[in-house]
């Protein structure tokens, strides 16, 4: 062996790491001839010697510390383990369709309610009507918002002329709907579908359907309100729906007295 | 009649994984001893290792899943993320190089160097460990990392490399390198000692 083959072996001749015995007594017979390998070896010794007393000295732990802090990292690591996201999704949805059926349910509750108070309302109404005299049109005031021939009609079919007059002169003083006056469509006859007309882009709206408020007054003066309501509520009238449409909204203007009672309603697209 | 089986570190950590607190602590205490003081040994902080320690074993924790059995032990893989943060926090600190500061507490004296027979002998040898540990502090990265692995934690070529992530020859070379570079420090530290003790007092002419 020569030094080079020597120098390759040192580390593991001085640490005692080679397994085989003949590579190994072929390096030491070197190192005994060669005194400057020999030093080498001599040094490579002292220095694993000092290696292994520093990894002897340097047994340590780590401090308590710092296993506590890892325990808690392990346990908020483990109960914070979500749950499997589509249970999730499906919880949430669920609580959406539920949400959405209680609603439902809620504006079917009060829509059924305030649709017999209108009704029990009119049948009251009725033989009050039959003994009370017809108020005169104010002729100072345009008629009404829809054109005289279909009021006519109105008024000669429906029993309720005495509140739709009233109603068309409150009317009158408030504010026109666009697209109500001269030169738009004529008005819509109650009974009239409001279903999607393609063609149509103006607002178009029924007559005046009148609401029968209990111990309401003769209507001096008032307002209209514009109001959205459920689609449903035109059936209460007798207006066509499209069940299709149920859920979606509808325009409509209240006329409201300055008693605050409300007295007609017509429904506006 | 059977002897019970110490589970292994992978049956542990399949365990653990499935949220068995036991097995963590079990796996934490087998491993915890040679994780903290590799940091130790790289950097000669004990806030440092305790960081790298509780890192290493968070990553454990969190993303256990990602060790591959076929690439090597669990204990390679623990000392791969250890000299990972370990380089990191070192390449962090470097623009701030500590002078040797032997009084700020957080220098490295273990139990073990504590004299409890002859307190002279002991002073000596202690005074030596303690100059061949800073010597090694004082190596390259490159190099420190093999005398820790292959000398101070007694670990295989091939281990070292699996740790490294590099070839058995180049662990080797650069050990060869990295302890012929340890003697000339220790002879040019000792060439200085004996130039002190040479030193003899001439007259004093105050």
């Amino acid at each position: 062996m020569k030094c080079d083959g020597f120098e390759a072996l040192i580390n593991d001749l001085a640490k005692g790491v080679i397994m085989d015995a003949a590579l190994r007594d072929q390096a030491l017979s070197h190192a005994a001839s060669c005194q400057r390998c020999a030093m080498r070896l001599a040094d490579e010794r002292e220095l694993t010697a000092g290696l292994k007393a520093l990894s002897i000295a340097s047994v340590v732990e780590t401090p308590a510390r710092v296993e506590a802090s890892l325990i808690a990292v392990f346990r908020e690591q483990h109960a914070a383990l979500p749950a499997p996201v589509e249970s999730l999704r499906a919880t949430r949805r669920w609580l959406y369709v539920a949400g959405s059926v209680a609603a439902a349910v809620a504006i079917v509750l009060l829509l059924s309610l305030a649709i017999s108070r209108t009704r029990d309302a009119a049948e009251r109404q009725k033989p009050e009507q039959a003994i009370a005299t017809p108020p005169v049109p104010d002729q100072h005031h345009e008629p009404a918002l829809k054109p005289p021939d279909s009021q006519e009609e109105s008024e000669q079919k429906k029993p309720t002329v005495n509140a739709a007059q009233t109603v068309a002169a409150v009317s009158s003083r408030a504010k026109k709907t666009p697209g109500t006056g001269p030169g738009t469509k004529p008005g819509i006859k109650p009974g009239l579908d409001l279903r999607d007309d393609p063609n149509t882009e103006a607002e178009i709206a029924t007559d005046f359907f009148p609401l029968m408020n209990r111990g309401a007054g003769q209507l001096d003066s008032g307002q209209i309100v514009r109001v959205e309501l459920p689609r449903s509520a035109l059936m209460s009238f007798g207006l066509p729906m499209n069940m299709d449409r149920a859920d979606e909204r509808i325009k409509a203007d209240v006329v409201v007295g300055n008693d605050g009672l409300a007295r007609a309603i017509r429904f506006v697209r | 009649m059977t002897l019970p089986t110490t589970p292994s570190d992978v049956d542990l950590l399949r365990q653990m994984m499935t949220g068995n607190e036991d097995a963590f602590t079990q796996l934490f205490q087998r491993r915890q001893a040679s994780v903290y003081r590799f940091a130790l040994q790289m950097s000669g902080s004990r806030t440092l290792a305790e960081d790298v320690t509780q890192e290493v074993f968070i990553v454990l924790i969190r993303d256990g899943g990602r060790y591959d059995p076929d690439r090597g032990s669990l204990s390679a893989y623990l000392y791969g993320i250890a000299r990972n943060h370990v380089l990191r926090k070192l390449e962090q600190d470097r623009p701030f190089v500590q002078l040797a500061d032997r009084g700020d507490g957080d220098e490295f004296i273990p139990e073990a160097m504590i004299a409890d027979g002859n307190p002279l002998g002991e002073l000596t040898r202690n005074e030596k460990i303690q100059e061949l540990r800073d010597l090694i502090l004082s190596m390259p990265p490159r190099y420190r990392e093999v005398v820790v692995l292959c000398d101070l934690h007694e670990m295989s070529y091939g281990e070292a490399a699996s740790v490294m992530g590099c070839a058995v020859g180049t662990i080797r070379s650069r050990l060869h390198r990295a302890r012929a570079l340890l003697l000339e420090k220790l002879r040019a530290a000792r060439d200085r000692n004996e130039d002190s003790q040479d030193v003899k007092p001439a007259r004093c002419f105050a």
